[in-house]
């Protein structure tokens, strides 16, 4: 009786420290993956990915097959692709460049092969493609269009379902954008983007 | 008998709560990352409170304010006074605010923000809005930075109640997190980030072709602020480009940059048209390949702006204060040692 006080208060800590410490459900998941800089935040975005790798894998191919597809010398590069396996068959690129973020958020890398460039984003271990950017005409999309084509070229290639800006038009295909950068009725650029760049 | 009875129970309950409210305060401070090793850029922030706050310039902006220029230069060879109040891609709310809290404590005569965070228009990740916000004492400029910070997934009560998203921690906890639970360890030379190692600047790429290369309303709506807080209290705001040769900075953003100085009457100094002039060499003055500088980069950087700040903006020579003689004989004291410590980390020998 007389340390029932003593045993509810103890109770209560308890109670509220395995709340905290169990973490919440569905809402500790999405704090994880927001990536805080910290490192137990940064081991549940791992365990959720080693959970995730074979889906991960599935889902990987699946976008290969139904998203924007990139192609170089017979080896095809979508966004989102392990860019170990693209270096693999591509060869080792002309030049390439590290940035690493400010505190130690990860390293964005930067591949630059004839023609064309691709940067990644890491995810975990690996490195991911974030976009693809077709940098001169000697290398065009596999529907035909390069940098000395024009606007009415794109539309005739890829339809008119798009979005359009002043100076850009942008295909999407399950998440993957498709994007023309415009100078007047010029292709000033084209480029691949992973949906973890919107 | 029944009042007294009440009153124990009240007693009680009061117990039971503070017993409560203190288990949860140190489980919070168990909790909460500490960044003494590792990812430090979180701690920055916080520094600036345990100052003598009698500052001539205060430095806001990202990792290209607090990885480029040493205010230790700036003192020994122009007696100038400096803070840099930097972190982790600060955004320019987020400055303009620091900025607002600053005015808490001081008032300087030179306002110095870098210009490269005027590319983002909104927050991009909650990691780099919790090392800068975590770090400001409680005040309306933080509770106005975190509401201008937040992303859409993120909630107010996070950031009142760090345990609240920190709680997931505890697998991780480390001696770290016991030793630095309610002290904390210097990790900067007033706000600056030193790094002593050598990696060239090769095979920078440049910057791919943006749709639009226009600042976004809500960076130009606090630039404004900024200028007008500025203005207010007779400060002097120059705006600075530092010589950081990726992310790429666009002769867009320099002709955005520029006429807003024309507009505002504002001094604005593009550093990387400056490198020749300052000795900026990015095959040895770089740690990351041209992203910041070195020890070495920063020193040479600093000793540029110093000369600017005292004989064009005229900031007096005050190495004949005694007592801040004092403060900075320490401050260089901790400098030098953490010099030698990195030079050996790093095995590389000291230039003379």
């Amino acid at each position: 009786m007389k340390y029932r006080g003593v045993k509810n208060t103890l109770a209560c800590v308890c109670v509220l420290g395995m709340c905290m410490l169990a973490g919440c459900g569905s809402d500790g998941a999405t704090q994880a993956d927001s990536n805080v800089t910290d490192s137990s935040v940064e081991t549940s975005t791992e365990n959720t990915a080693a959970d995730d790798a074979v889906a991960d894998d599935a889902e990987a191919d699946a976008e290969i097959a139904s998203g924007f597809v990139f192609e170089s010398n017979g080896v095809e590069i979508a966004v989102d692709m392990d860019m170990s396996s693209i270096v693999d068959a591509l060869g080792e690129p002309d030049s390439y460049f590290e940035q690493p973020s400010c505190a130690a958020q990860g390293i964005a890398k930067i591949y630059t092969y004839s023609g064309f460039q691709i940067e990644t984003y890491p995810d975990g271990e690996q490195d991911l493609i974030a976009s693809i950017i077709l940098k001169d005409d000697s290398v065009s999309t596999p529907e035909g269009i390069d940098l000395s084509m024009t606007k009415d070229d794109i539309i005739a290639a890829y339809g008119s379902d798009y979005q359009e800006t002043d100076k850009s038009i942008t295909y999407e295909n399950n998440g993957t954008k498709l994007c023309f950068i415009l100078n007047g009725e010029d292709i000033a650029s084209i480029e691949y983007d992973s949906p973890v760049l919107n | 008998m029944k009042g007294k009875l009440k009153k124990r129970a009240c007693i009680k309950f009061i117990l039971s709560a503070l017993v409560v409210v203190t288990s949860l305060f140190l489980l919070q401070r168990l909790l909460v990352p500490k960044y003494v090793d590792g990812v430090v850029e979180g701690a920055f922030i916080e520094e600036y409170y345990q100052q003598e706050k009698d500052f001539d310039v205060i430095f806001v902006g990202d990792c290209e304010v607090y990885e480029n220029f040493s205010p230790i230069v700036l003192w020994e060879d122009y007696g100038i006074n400096s803070y840099i109040r930097g972190s982790a891609e600060q955004y320019i709310w987020q400055s303009y605010y620091m900025l607002e809290d600053t005015l808490r404590y001081e008032t300087p005569d030179v306002v110095i923000f870098n210009v490269q965070s005027l590319q983002f228009n909104e927050s991009q990740s909650e990691a780099y809005n919790r090392m800068t916000l975590e770090g400001m004492k409680w005040s309306p400029s933080k509770i106005k930075a975190i509401q201008a910070s937040m992303k859409e997934e993120e909630h107010f009560l996070d950031y009142v109640f760090p345990i609240l998203r920190y709680h997931t921690r505890w697998s991780d906890l480390s001696a770290t997190d016991v030793t630095y639970m309610f002290r904390k360890k210097q990790v900067t030379h007033n706000g600056y980030y030193m790094r002593v190692d050598v990696k060239p600047a090769e095979n920078v790429p440049d910057g791919k072709v943006l749709a639009d290369y226009s600042f976004g309303d809500n960076a130009w709506k606090y630039l404004d602020m900024m200028t007008a807080l500025c203005e207010e209290n007779g400060i002097r705001l120059i705006l600075i480009k530092a010589p950081s040769l990726y992310p790429y900075w666009y002769d867009e953003y320099e002709a955005q940059v520029e006429d807003y100085a024309a507009a505002h009457n504002l001094e604005y100094i593009n550093f990387l048209e400056l490198t020749d002039e300052i000795g900026i060499d990015y095959s040895t003055d770089t740690y990351d390949a041209g992203l910041h500088m070195n020890l070495s980069g920063a020193e040479k950087l600093s000793g540029y702006l110093g000369k600017y700040l005292s004989e064009d903006v005229g900031l007096p020579d005050r190495r004949n204060e005694e007592h801040l003689c004092e403060i900075w004989k320490e401050k260089i004291a901790a400098y030098e040692a953490e010099k030698q410590a990195q030079y050996e980390y790093y095995g590389i020998e000291e230039e003379n």
